[in-house]
């Protein structure tokens, strides 16, 4: 029951979104479209038991008064606040959209606008011309950064009017873009994909266990 | 309403850009805001997005009579309260139910996907232009292209293949799989670096234009 039933229900749910999935019969993607919309139905009771997991982290940070404990009670506040407005009245209501458009999303945009800054200082100490592949890297992102900007246009123009490459950037940008650096994704991808699928066959037969238990059992 | 808006957003931009001095109580703040507003969002979106319209409002169908088939989404539902089985050490066992499902459906769902989305795709790109060439369409300089194209996947692919010793010509292929992955990472970095720039440009010039603008329009 604790191993050989789950090991059954991934196996079943595998095979039958494999078949489905190739299969254009109407019978079979009713089936397909009916198991999407039961994970659809499973995952929010994942996302109840991960805020559970959150509560009881800060809750235990808060008895035990550990360092900067008294921001858990902000964290509290901010689920309580959005779920009293968003689960009752919905996600349309004003209140709820006005938290979201004036709270979450500026914060949300400085975070990630944050790492400029960060992003920055370590290409400063980590982009050295140290070999081969280290300059490759350093010029193919300064010739892209470059091409992005009417700046960057501006100081290649003038470093670069020498040579018959001045007023090109933007053009070196979109090459570097469509060719070498498509060349690595697709070899990437391609990779990531058989690795991926080479994983899904061995999950599905029960050959990797390891989300069971945590080990590879 | 919209000032008092603009004034919070400002203040909370302010408080997150003041961890670019240092770790303080006006960053920590809105961080853990932020942590605790993103999941109460999540919060409202699983139950609005995904459980109402697809589990309960056909289970109350079936319920006042109008279609039976509503009562398979117990079915589901059932599976999904098997994950607080987590939250008694007896039964925890259970747990694994609704988790085997989920990586079953995601393990069957993503061979058909891999395939059709990423091998297929981009195996025919990489290869299609030498259609081109038997045809006689393509310059000089673009069956450059697509040759460069060609070799770029295949001594990437070469780096990632570990079966074999990477010694003699293999090496070699490999070191060219490195230029190229190379240019790959370093396009990455600028399209990143590029990207959060733009952020960086938006918030100040929300804080110039809307923030200040709104002091300055109170007077």
């Amino acid at each position: 029951m604790k191993r050989q039933v789950p090991l059954i229900l991934c196996f079943l749910f595998g095979v039958v979104m494999i078949l489905t999935e190739f299969s254009p019969h109407a019978a079979s993607q009713s089936v397909y479209n009916e198991i999407v919309n039961w994970t659809l139905i499973v995952w929010p009771f994942a996302t109840v038991l991960a805020v559970a997991t959150l509560v009881q982290t800060h809750w235990a940070r808060i008895q035990r008064r550990s360092e900067h404990w008294q921001y858990s009670y902000v964290v509290f506040a901010g689920i309580i606040v959005m779920a009293a407005i968003g689960v009752p009245f919905g996600m349309k209501h004003p209140a709820f959209e006005w938290l979201f458009n004036n709270v979450q999303v500026p914060m949300g945009a400085t975070m990630f606008s944050l790492l400029a800054f960060f992003i920055a200082s370590a290409a400063f100490r980590a982009f050295r011309a140290r070999n081969t592949e280290a300059t490759l890297l350093l010029v193919t992102a300064l010739i892209v950064m470059m091409g992005n900007v009417p700046v960057g246009d501006l100081v290649w123009n003038e470093v670069m009017a020498w040579s018959p490459w001045s007023d090109k950037v933007s053009e070196a940008r979109q090459w570097i873009l469509d060719n070498p650096n498509l060349s690595a994704r697709r070899g990437i991808i391609l990779g990531i994909s058989l690795g991926g699928i080479s994983q899904s066959i061995r999950i599905i037969l029960g050959i990797e266990r390891s989300y069971l238990s945590g080990g590879d059992a | 309403m919209e000032v008092f808006g603009i004034w919070i957003a400002a203040f909370l931009t302010l408080c997150i850009y003041s961890f670019l001095y240092r770790d303080n109580p006006f960053y920590r703040f809105a961080e853990h805001l932020f942590v605790g507003m993103t999941v109460g969002y999540g919060i409202a979106r699983s139950i609005h997005q995904g459980f109402i319209p697809l589990a309960w409002t056909p289970l109350w169908a079936a319920i006042i009579g109008e279609s039976p088939a509503g009562y398979f989404k117990l079915i589901p539902i059932c599976i999904g309260l098997l994950f607080f089985a987590r939250l008694s050490s007896r039964h925890s066992w259970l747990v694994s139910y609704p988790i085997a499902i989920l990586i079953g459906f995601g393990s069957g769902a993503m061979i058909p996907n891999a395939f059709q989305a990423y091998i297929f795709e981009q195996t025919r790109g990489t290869i299609e232009p030498f259609g081109s060439i038997h045809a006689g369409t393509l310059s000089g300089w673009e069956i450059f292209e697509a040759v460069l194209m060609i070799v770029g996947v295949v001594c990437t692919l070469t780096y990632f293949f570990f079966s074999a010793e990477h010694r003699g010509p293999v090496k070699w292929i490999s070191k060219v799989g490195i230029a190229f992955l190379m240019i790959g990472f370093g396009s990455a970095f600028g399209n990143t670096v590029m990207g959060r720039v733009a952020l960086l440009i938006q918030r100040v010039d929300f804080l110039i234009n809307d923030w200040i603008g709104s002091i300055s329009a109170l007077f």
